[in-house]
Order: structure tokens, then C-alpha cells, then sequence
């Protein structure tokens, strides 16, 4: 081993000893702790020679990490926009930081405007007269800014430039580029946009903002659907609430929900009113966002634009309304919900064949009466609830579990009836009977009452147009609309008993007819099992054991009567069956009650199994939009037969799925199965107050395309044959 | 107007109806503040209604969020706390953030946090399915709550009018809790009864 001294004093060990200290002295200078997570903040100026008395421009260029962002001046609900305290000036004379137009990023409930990636702020500079041409100068300070993802952390930058000064200004090449991109991504002042004006005003609830244009062409083509007003003070509107616009030819309103924190409407209004990227409001130049500065006007003062109808297809004239609403009716006796009822009655029309032709005529006639009353109760409870704020619709009835409870057992007993258990002829049907002169009126009146109330879960074609319309008029007209649907549904049966010549064609009476009811109650059994698998969906598997339970004592009850026929016992005997028979009623009746108070568990409210359905909400249709990706809604309900005759025969086949698949269509499912108001009132919305209804929103439209409510594989794949396929999308 | 204007008319009132129904119905100034049912650090159950005839004061926290960091870390929260539990004032903190995310407390570590921070809070309760939140309509962290000792909500918004993280704003700020407090406790109406809340989102 040879000594150490002359090792250390060996030149280059010398030399790594050294380098090893300075790296340890730049180590040692490194900051303790990066300052701003996630992010970094830069100053840089426009010039690097900038000319005394002579303004320049100044950017604070920030990067953020992926999905980190940072906040506009207006953070929204939740951030901070960014601050520069100034340490160093030289004497230049620097404005607040100029914001590009930002993101509106919704965290729903809540939402705020921010960057993403990367961004410039601007800050307008002007060089004092007293800087000597030669002189370097450098500005310093420290920004503070807030970067969130899920977690928000304050971050704060040193940040300096040095400036050189001299007779004429000097680009920064290096930045030219970002300068100029922040400068295309400002807002436009709304003035220096020719031909367009804008006024704001008070509305119920919120602000009502008109954009006015006097080339019509310039409103034309916007995607007025995804227009967004970004209000440029806290605590004006709710940054998360909806907006709605509407778009006539030359001019638009959009509508903004009031902040909950305002104590009193904005005097001003002052923001943006922004557009996606790919559109402009200004034809030739990419301006996304218009700024303005406006007083608010008095309710009132700003009218809304003439729009028909919006949704497609909907005839607006009332008399192709109630064309629609009386083929509806007509249809509705096509329905498979109507099915049992149509096959009681043709039972019924049998019957009377054999008897005077008068009578036939009457009992058509009372059938439509009580077709046409139960529309009108149908339509005044709907009106009533529409005037109490409920937002129920078409089919509501069938939401509530004990109604679907009261239905199954109705129809369950029918059936017992039918297949012949007991005979019902003596006891319910003559209930109705009482008020009326000649025995079955009242059980025409009320088979014509069963028919409408069994009908209302299935909205035939047209009448979801017709309701829609009907839902949203005064209420003549709505009560007009119901009686024209009405009038359609009972149509048929009038037709046959003013023309009983055709009820020649029906077969003589005998003992078929016996065999025939019977073969009936199956269909009638076969309602009864889809009523007790929606009361399942509402109730759980606890609610429609329970409901099971109840048939099976009411099945009892129903078999004690028959057994036991009146005609053929003793006066305590009938007593003593009754009195059971009683009993089990009650007890049947009491399970049911029991079971529509249990409630599904609320995961899985959707009966759809593939996970390539999603469950709707507005939020989510809106963010998919402003994607710009194409979507498909499902309104649907498990007690609407249409509805699962189209999804099983249609919409989950494979070849339909796959379809979707390709256009990269968004599928989601708003399941209406129990009463729900933000579904109800997006029906409303689209001009519909029942299921099905199946709209497709295609990329930049939030204005959906309504799909007929029979779908068809060669509907669906005709409504999305204009879609661009998956490929081209995912090229963009 | 035609016609048709009525009827465009119309459906705007029926849409912009429409599109403020979704919007949960959310505590209002004036109106009974929400009642509540949940269980505190110590595993206690409190309703709001158990402290009627007190003033309540609501404040919504996370300590991973800066703009809390702001009012623990200057010591600013703790001294509000003790200043008006000392008159008879019931402050509750309010954790809504959700299993998983951030603030997220629970059990032994929300008593340990309490003790860490040096709270002077009635209680922290611990609001993990985010109900109380929702009902109320917290926004941020901190979003402050004042209710009077009739259960009426008197004060929704901020703590106070610098929405920044910087320890040294809150000299120069005013604090909205503090006035609506001093106003009310002295039987005058609250003058700021509402402010835009400003903070971190609660994590839901």
C-alpha cells in the first residue's frame, strides 16, 4: 500500500475533489422543496430589447402536468386565479394579468374555468422614458397560483426577466409563437366583432343574454347547443346550472341560472360567451370567445326569438296534432298492453251478437264513453299534478309500486276468472251496473275504463308527439288533445257496434266460447307476470315475493267463491265461506300493501346488463357533446312493454351494439321506471311525456334526432349511417 | 305578440323551469336551515336539532386543503372557534370528503387531527356519505354556515372576502362568520348574509 499523502496531493484527485465540492455546492443551492407541484411558471417578455417610453408585452407562461389545472380570473366554485407580487420593476409601469379564454371544467355538482397543459397570461408593460439605451434591466417578483386535479395545492414561482434597452425593440424569437397563439386565444371584445350586438336582462331565476346580429348568416351554423356564458365575477350566476339557449335566425338568447349567493340580480353583466373549438363567431377567424361588458335590463325587456316546435317532426299546427293524437288512440288498440283488455272485449262483442243489435249499438257507445271518461280524469289529474309542480308524465301511474300492486291483483283475479276458478259476472262487473237501466252497461263503461288504464304505459307512436304537446298547452287544448286520443282508442269498437254486419264475421256462440275465455286468461296471466317483474324492479325480490304471497291468498279466495258457488249451499254455510274468502282478501291485500313500501336497492336501477350502457344524466350528455362525440339515449322504463320489445329485438342485439361501436356513439340509459324528475323533465324538454323515446345526438348538436318509438335494426342503422365511423374520430 | 311567440314563450318558461328543478334543493338564507342526523368523531350522534336555542355555525374542512391550511396554519380558525364557543356559539367542522379521498377522516385519526390542529370546535362530525353536505349545498373547503338559535339559516358563503392561501391576507380581511355572529348575537339582521364560497371543492 503505498502512502495517502502523495495520493491526495496527486494532481487529479485533486481536481475530482474539487468538481465533487462545486456539485455539492450547486446541490446545496437547489431549493428544498419544489415550489409549485405539478407546475412551473415562467416570465418572459415579447422583446428582449425593449425602447424607453414605448409599451411591450410581458407573459407569464405556466405548464401544468397532465390533468392538473390552473383558474381563470373567475376561478368558478372552487380555485384561485393567479397572482404576481412584484418585488423588482425598474420603474415599468405593468397592468393586472390579461387571462386567454379558459375551459370550463364541471366536477358536477359543481364547476369551475381553468388551463389545462399549458398557458400564457399577458401583462401590458411600458418602459419608463428615463432607461438609457445600453442599460440591462431585470424585473423579478413571485407568482402565486393554485393548481388542482382531485386535490388543489398552492404553488408559487420566483419569476424574473432581464431586459435589454435600446434605440429599437427587439423580438424574442424563442417566444414569438407562444405570443402569438395567446393572442389568437383572447377573447374579442363583442365590438370589434361587426354586425354583432349584445343586451342582457333580468329573467325568473337567472339572466336572459341576447346576442343580436344584423347579418343573419353569422348565427347560422353555430352549435348554439354549446354555447357558454362564463361570468366574469363570483357570486352572478352558478357556474354549475344549466344554461339553455335558443337559436332564431338572427339572434340568441341563452338563459343562465342565478347565483345562489347573490344577493341581489348583477347591475352589469361581464364574461364570455364562448363556443368549442372548431366554431367561431366570426366567419374566416378562429374567435371562440366573445367579451362583453353589459347593463342589465328590466324582465322583460328582451323578447325571445320565434322558434316553431323544436323537436323534429312535431307538426305544430293543432289540427295535425290532433290528427296524430286520434291515429295514436287508434293504434293504442294495437298495443300489447291493450291486448288483454281487446281480447275481454271481443269476448264481450261475442256475447252480444246474440242479442238485439240496439244493445250492441248502446254498449259500443258506453265502451267509448268510458274510454273518453277515463282520458278526461286521466287528463285532469295529469293537469292538476302539472299545475302542483309534480313532474310526472304519461305512465306515471305505473310508477308507483302500489298502483302496479292494485293492477297485478286486478288483472291476476281476472285471469282466475277467465280460466275459471270463479265467475266474476256476478260480482265486479255489476258493481258498474247499479246506475244503469239494462244489466252490462256498467261493465261496458268500465271495460272501456280498464282498456285507457291498462293503455297508459305504452305511447303508441304519435302520441308521445301529441302528449308532449299536449303537456306544455293551455289547458283547453291539452283536455282537447285527450279527447281526440281518446275518441281514436274507442273508435274501432264504436265502428263495430254501428255496423254490426260485421260482426257476422265473428263465429256463432257455443260451447267454444267457454274453451276461448280460458285460452284467454292466459294472456291475461302473462300481464300479471310482467306487472309483478316491474313491482320486482321497484320493490326488490322481498316486494314481489310479498305481491306472490298476496295472489296466492286472493288465488284462495277466488277458489273458496267458486267452490263454494252461491247457488248450491246453505244460507251459514255461504256465510262462513264468504267470511273466509273475507279473510284471505284482507290478508292478501295486506301483504301487497306490506310489499309496495320495500324498495329496490338503488344500484342497478337499470335492467339493462351490458356495461356498454351507461346510466343518464344531463351532465354526462353535455360533457359528451362538448367532446364532440355522438350520443345515444335510451328513456326507458321497465313497465313499458314497447320499451323491452325494442331493446331485445333491437337495441342489445349484437349487430345494433357493434354498430354503435363503430361510430363511437356514447350509449346511456335514463331509466324511468320509478317517477324521476330530472327525466321527466328532460322529456318534457324534447316535447315527450312518455317512454319510449330514443334520441340520438350526433357530434356538435345538442339538438337531438328523435328515433320513431318502434325501432327497427334498419332505423337505428340508417340514423347512424351519417355518423363518422370510429376510425376517422379516433384519427383527429 | 303572434302566436307563436306566446307559444316559444311558453316553452322557454316551461324549459328554464325545467333546467332550475335539477339543481338540488340547497340551504337558503332565511329559510330552516336542513336538520341533520350523523355521527362525530367520538362516534356520538348530533342532529341539528339538539342544539336549538344556540347558535350554530357550520364549517365545512379539509385539512389537505390549502385554503384551510390557510385558516389552521395561522392559527386564524382555531381562535374564531375559541372566541365564539366561548359565547355559547356550537361549532361544528363538517369532513364530507368521501372514503378514498382527500380530508377523508374517521374514528381515532379525526380525534388525533383535532388534537394535532389544536381545534376549538364544539365537534367535528364526520359526514362520510357527503348527506349533510349535499343537503346544504357545501361547495368548498371551508364553506361556512351561521344558524340561528331558531334553526334559521343566517349566513351561507365564505369565511372571508380574500379568496387566497395566503397567511398573511387574513389581517386585511373581513371576516364574514365573525360580522354575521357579532350582528346577530347583538339581535341585529346579518348585513353580508351570503358570499360566494371560495376554496378547494369538498371532495364528494
Amino acid at each position: 500500500m503505498t502512502p495517502r499523502a502523495p495520493l491526495v496531493s496527486s494532481p487529479l484527485v485533486r481536481a475530482l475533489l474539487a468538481l465533487g465540492l462545486l456539485l455539492g455546492g450547486l446541490l446545496a443551492q437547489q431549493p428544498a422543496k419544489d415550489t409549485s407541484p405539478h407546475s412551473s411558471a415562467e416570465l418572459v417578455s415579447e422583446f428582449t430589447t425593449v425602447v424607453p417610453g414605448e409599451p411591450f408585452t410581458l407573459g407569464l407562461s405556466m405548464k401544468l402536468d397532465p390533468e392538473w389545472h390552473s383558474y381563470w380570473m373567475n376561478p368558478g366554485d372552487a380555485g384561485l386565479g393567479t397572482k404576481i407580487k412584484w418585488e423588482k420593476t425598474g420603474g415599468v409601469t405593468i397592468s393586472d394579468v390579461i387571462y386567454p379564454t379558459p375551459r370550463y371544467i364541471p366536477t358536477p355538482p359543481l364547476a369551475s374555468y381553468g388551463y389545462e397543459k399549458e398557458v400564457m397570461l399577458l401583462l401590458d408593460a411600458v418602459a419608463p422614458r428615463t432607461w438609457k439605451p445600453g442599460e440591462t434591466v431585470t424585473l423579478a417578483g413571485q407568482a402565486d397560483f393554485l393548481v388542482c386535479r382531485e386535490v388543489c395545492l398552492p404553488a408559487r414561482e420566483a419569476i424574473s426577466v432581464t431586459l435589454k434597452v435600446g434605440p429599437e425593440a427587439e423580438e424574442n424569437s424563442d417566444w414569438a409563437l407562444a405570443f402569438a397563439r395567446t393572442r389568437a386565444a383572447m377573447p374579442r371584445p363583442i365590438a370589434e366583432v361587426k354586425g354583432l350586438s349584445m343586451r342582457a336582462a333580468h329573467a325568473d331565476g337567472g339572466y336572459l343574454i341576447a346576442l343580436e346580429s344584423t347579418t343573419p348568416s353569422n348565427l347560422a351554423n353555430l352549435p348554439a347547443s354549446q354555447v357558454r356564458f362564463f361570468a366574469q365575477d363570483p357570486g352572478v350566476i352558478q357556474h354549475a346550472g344549466e344554461q339553455q339557449r335558443l337559436l332564431a335566425e338572427d339572434e340568441l338568447v341563452l338563459f343562465a341560472p342565478i347565483s345562489e349567493y347573490s344577493k341581489a340580480p348583477a347591475e352589469r353583466l361581464r364574461g364570455l360567451l364562448t363556443l368549442p373549438d372548431d366554431a367561431t363567431w366570426k366567419p374566416g377567424e378562429a374567435v371562440h370567445a366573445l367579451s362583453f361588458d353589459v347593463p342589465v335590463e328590466a324582465v322583460g325587456s328582451i323578447v325571445m326569438p320565434v322558434q316553431s316546435v323544436p323537436s323534429g317532426g312535431v307538426p305544430s299546427s293543432l289540427l295535425l296534432i290532433l290528427l296524430s293524437a286520434f291515429a295514436g288512440g287508434v293504434i293504442l288498440n294495437l298495443m300489447p298492453c291493450v291486448f288483454p283488455v281487446i281480447s275481454l272485449k271481443i269476448m264481450s262483442f261475442v256475447q252480444q251478437a246474440g242479442e238485439h243489435r240496439g244493445k250492441v249499438r248502446s254498449h259500443g257507445l258506453v265502451f267509448a264513453a268510458g274510454v273518453l271518461a277515463s282520458f278526461w280524469a286521466l287528463a285532469g289529474l295529469l293537469l292538476a299534478l302539472r299545475a302542483g309542480g309534480a313532474q310526472l308524465g304519461w305512465g306515471f301511474q305505473l310508477q308507483s309500486p302500489a298502483f302496479v300492486a292494485a293492477m297485478a291483483l286486478l288483472i291476476f283475479v281476472l285471469g282466475l276468472s277467465m280460466a275459471g276458478v270463479f265467475e266474476i259476472g256476478a260480482s265486479l262487473t255489476r258493481l258498474g251496473a247499479a246506475g244503469s237501466g239494462t244489466e252490462g252497461y256498467g261493465s261496458s263503461f268500465f271495460s272501456g275504463v280498464l282498456a285507457t288504464v291498462v293503455a297508459t304505459p305504452c305511447t303508441a307512436p304519435f302520441m308521445g308527439g301529441a302528449l308532449g304537446y299536449a303537456i306544455s298547452q293551455p289547458a283547453w287544448e291539452s283536455m282537447l288533445v285527450f279527447t281526440v286520443l281518446g275518441a281514436g282508442m274507442a273508435t274501432p269498437y264504436v265502428l263495430l257496434s254501428l255496423f254490426p254486419g260485421l260482426l257476422k264475421r265473428l263465429p256463432r256462440p257455443g260451447a267454444w266460447m267457454e274453451t276461448l275465455k280460458q285460452v284467454l286468461s292466459f294472456p291475461l296471466f302473462a300481464t300479471v307476470i310482467w306487472l309483478v317483474w316491474v313491482f320486482g324492479l321497484q320493490t326488490g325480490i322481498d316486494g314481489a315475493a310479498g305481491l306472490l304471497a298476496a295472489m296466492l291468498f286472493l288465488g284462495i279466495a277466488g277458489w273458496i267463491v267458486g267452490r263454494w258457488n252461491a247457488y248450491n249451499i246453505s244460507g251459514s254455510m255461504r256465510f262462513a265461506t264468504r267470511v273466509l274468502a273475507a279473510l284471505a282478501i284482507v290478508a292478501g291485500l295486506a301483504f301487497a300493501w306490506n310489499a309496495s313500501a320495500y324498495r329496490a336497492p338503488a344500484a342497478g336501477g337499470s335492467s339493462s346488463g351490458a356495461a356498454l350502457w351507461q346510466p343518464w344524466s344531463p351532465a354526462k350528455v353535455e360533457s359528451l357533446l362538448a367532446e364532440g362525440k355522438p350520443v345515444f339515449v335510451d328513456f326507458t322504463a321497465a313497465w313499458c312493454l314497447t320499451c323491452q320489445v325494442n331493446k331485445r329485438t333491437v337495441l342489445h342485439r349484437d349487430a345494433v351494439e357493434q354498430a354503435f361501436r363503430d361510430k363511437n356513439v356514447t350509449l346511456l340509459v335514463a331509466d324511468w321506471t320509478n317517477n324521476d324528475p330530472v327525466i321527466a323533465t328532460q322529456l318534457e324538454a324534447l316535447n315527450r311525456s312518455g317512454v319510449p323515446v330514443y334520441a340520438l345526438y350526433k357530434s356538435g348538436s345538442a339538438k337531438p334526432v328523435l328515433l320513431p318509438e318502434i325501432l327497427t335494426e334498419g332505423i337505428v342503422m340508417d340514423a347512424l349511417a351519417d355518423l363518422p365511423t370510429h376510425s376517422t374520430v379516433s384519427q383527429r | 305578440m303572434n302566436q307563436k311567440s306566446v307559444l316559444t314563450v311558453t316553452l322557454l318558461a316551461f324549459l328554464a323551469a325545467a333546467f332550475t328543478l335539477p339543481a338540488p334543493a340547497k340551504a337558503k338564507v332565511g329559510a330552516m336551515a336542513p336538520d341533520f342526523a350523523v355521527t362525530d368523531m367520538h362516534g356520538k350522534s348530533h342532529k341539528l336539532s339538539d342544539f336549538s336555542g344556540k347558535f350554530v355555525v357550520l364549517e365545512w374542512l379539509n385539512y389537505g386543503c390549502p385554503f384551510v391550511g390557510k385558516q389552521y396554519g395561522s392559527g386564524n380558525m382555531q381562535s374564531l372557534q375559541k372566541q365564539w364557543t366561548a359565547k355559547n356559539v356550537v361549532w361544528l367542522s363538517v369532513i364530507s370528503s368521501a372514503p378514498g379521498e382527500q380530508g377523508h377522516s374517521a374514528g381515532a385519526k379525526a380525534v388525533a387531527d383535532y388534537k394535532a390542529k389544536g381545534s376549538n370546535a364544539t365537534t367535528v362530525l364526520l359526514d362520510e356519505n357527503g348527506a349533510v353536505g349535499k343537503a346544504y349545498g357545501a361547495a368548498t373547503t371551508p364553506h361556512m354556515f351561521v344558524i340561528d338559535p331558531k334553526g334559521k339559516l343566517i349566513y351561507n358563503g365564505a369565511i372571508d372576502d380574500k379568496p387566497t392561501t395566503d397567511q398573511a391576507d387574513i389581517k386585511t380581511a373581513k371576516n364574514y362568520v365573525s360580522a354575521a355572529l357579532t350582528e346577530a348575537l347583538a339581535g341585529k339582521a346579518v348585513s353580508t348574509s351570503t358570499s360566494q364560497p371560495y376554496g378547494c371543492n369538498v371532495k364528494y
